[in-house]
């Protein structure tokens, strides 16, 4: 199997526990209503170690999935997903991550976007959508969360091998 | 020629894939906003569903075992409580018939015809959304159990009925709630003390407050603090009486023409668990037991 299908069926898999932890179990833990994107932080991980081309399928992926589970229009998700996947592809490679600070940075830098990028497409699209796209106290919630948990998620997802390989995409 | 088309797809292999993935989500995203494409999301949520109901008990099958070893316990103590509760709850019972034959008897004498209670569909809340920019309660059950979009969704906390949302999507075995809290959700409100009518939304992004607005200024000296705020029936969405919340704070701004009204919903979202669908026909519930 090519094996660049192979690392985005295996990120697939990895975002699809994400975001069904983050509609079930993940509402327990929530503050203020507000519950960290586990998928973000996955899709920030593999497009960084394996490039655009696995970035941007498994964020198309991952956020269609989003979008039949929420009451967003088809395709909302899946283009800012696709948008952050490309994009942090783009650095794959060209960016020493560090344990710690790296990771949060980058996954705080990604939420921000997401932010931005929700409001541009809700805008545009004349969509309600009533999380952050104002920027209220909410989203600061949400990067926080995202920030302080991304350095774990690096942590685990770095013990997958298929990850490891440190195969620089051809840009 | 082939082969220059050839040379350029795979030059510019990442570029041509971000273009076509953004034109997909862009081509649904025009579609499924102005509503033209509905089967998509209803087959996928059938599909989506399934998964996150075997999510939902698994997770719950844990907590269950744990909670049910604690509360065998804690379940003789209630025993004895209950049973002098239910003492006296069949005086109240017994009271309860009686105002109902007497209020059956007043209504015909003012020759109104008495309604039917609606029928309701029991549903457990197995997800909800998947991120922080929009409001979604994915319940457990879908159009095989006669759920269809628009039903107005109440639930039971504390000894109070009270508004949860409406039906926007159902797919087999599942189904998308719209909350009282997102601000696409829209019910014609009234105040039930003083009977003042108002428009009810959520704010989105704060789930413990809704705001009640055209409101008119000169019930500002009969609205207070507490007061319940309940549906108004109108629009024939949701049935009339079914409460929403109670006031939390009562702003007259110099500039509006009616008062905006802080409401603090009588459900609290967090905490829900169990829903009950209305159903406006009730031949639809009673064809399902």
């Amino acid at each position: 199997m090519n094996k660049d299908l192979r690392v985005t069926l295996f990120t697939l898999l990895a975002l699809g526990i994400c975001i069904m932890l983050q509609s079930t179990l993940l509402g327990k833990i929530a503050i203020r209503g507000v519950r960290p994107d586990l998928a973000l932080i996955v899709l920030v991980f593999a497009s960084l170690r394996k490039g655009s081309m696995v970035g941007q399928w498994s964020g198309f992926a991952s956020g269609f999935l989003e979008d039949l589970m929420n009451v967003s229009p088809l395709g909302f998700h899946s283009l800012l997903k696709t948008v952050i996947g490309y994009l942090y592809g783009v650095f794959s490679g060209n960016v020493f991550v560090d344990p710690f600070l790296m990771p949060m940075v980058l996954v705080v830098v990604a939420t921000l976007l997401k932010g931005v990028l929700a409001g541009i497409v809700s805008a545009i699209f004349g969509i309600a959508a009533s999380g952050f796209i104002t920027f209220t106290g909410r989203i600061w919630i949400e990067v926080a969360y995202n920030g302080v948990l991304a350095p774990f998620l690096f942590a685990l997802l770095n013990l997958f091998k298929i990850f490891k390989q440190a195969d620089k995409e051809g840009a | 020629m082939p082969g220059v088309f050839e040379g350029f797809f795979a030059k510019r292999r990442k570029g041509v894939t971000l273009a076509l993935l953004i034109a997909v989500s862009l081509l649904c995203l025009l579609l499924s906003n102005r509503t033209v494409v509905i089967r998509p999301k209803e087959v996928g949520l059938s599909v989506v569903g399934f998964f996150q109901k075997g999510f939902t008990g698994f997770f719950r099958w844990f907590g269950d075992t744990a909670g049910s070893i604690r509360q065998l316990s804690a379940a003789r103590d209630e025993l004895a409580v209950a049973r002098e509760r239910l003492q006296d709850m069949d005086r109240v019972t017994r009271e309860i018939v009686e105002l109902r034959r007497q209020n059956a008897s007043l209504l015909e004498q003012l020759g109104f015809a008495q309604t039917l209670p609606p029928g309701r569909i029991a549903a457990r809340v197995i997800a909800r959304d998947t991120d922080n920019l929009f409001s979604t309660i994915t319940i457990n059950k879908g159009s095989r159990r006669g759920v269809r979009a628009g039903m107005p969704v109440v639930a039971w906390q504390g000894d109070m009925e009270g508004l949860v949302g409406k039906v926007v999507l159902v797919g087999g075995g599942s189904a998308q709630v719209l909350p009282l809290y997102d601000p696409q959700c829209l019910v014609s409100a009234r105040l039930d003390r003083s009977r003042h009518e108002g428009l009810v939304a959520g704010q989105g992004k704060d789930r413990a407050t809704i705001v009640m607005r055209y409101v008119r200024k000169t019930a500002a000296a009969l609205v207070e603090y507490g007061d319940l705020v309940v549906t108004a029936g109108l629009g024939g969405l949701y049935p009339k009486g079914i409460n929403i919340g109670r006031i939390r704070e009562i702003n007259a701004p110099a500039y509006e023409s009616s008062l905006e009204l802080s409401v603090e919903p009588i459900i609290d979202f967090d905490r829900l668990e169990d829903v009950f669908l209305i159903d406006a026909q009730p031949e639809t519930a009673e064809g399902l037991k």
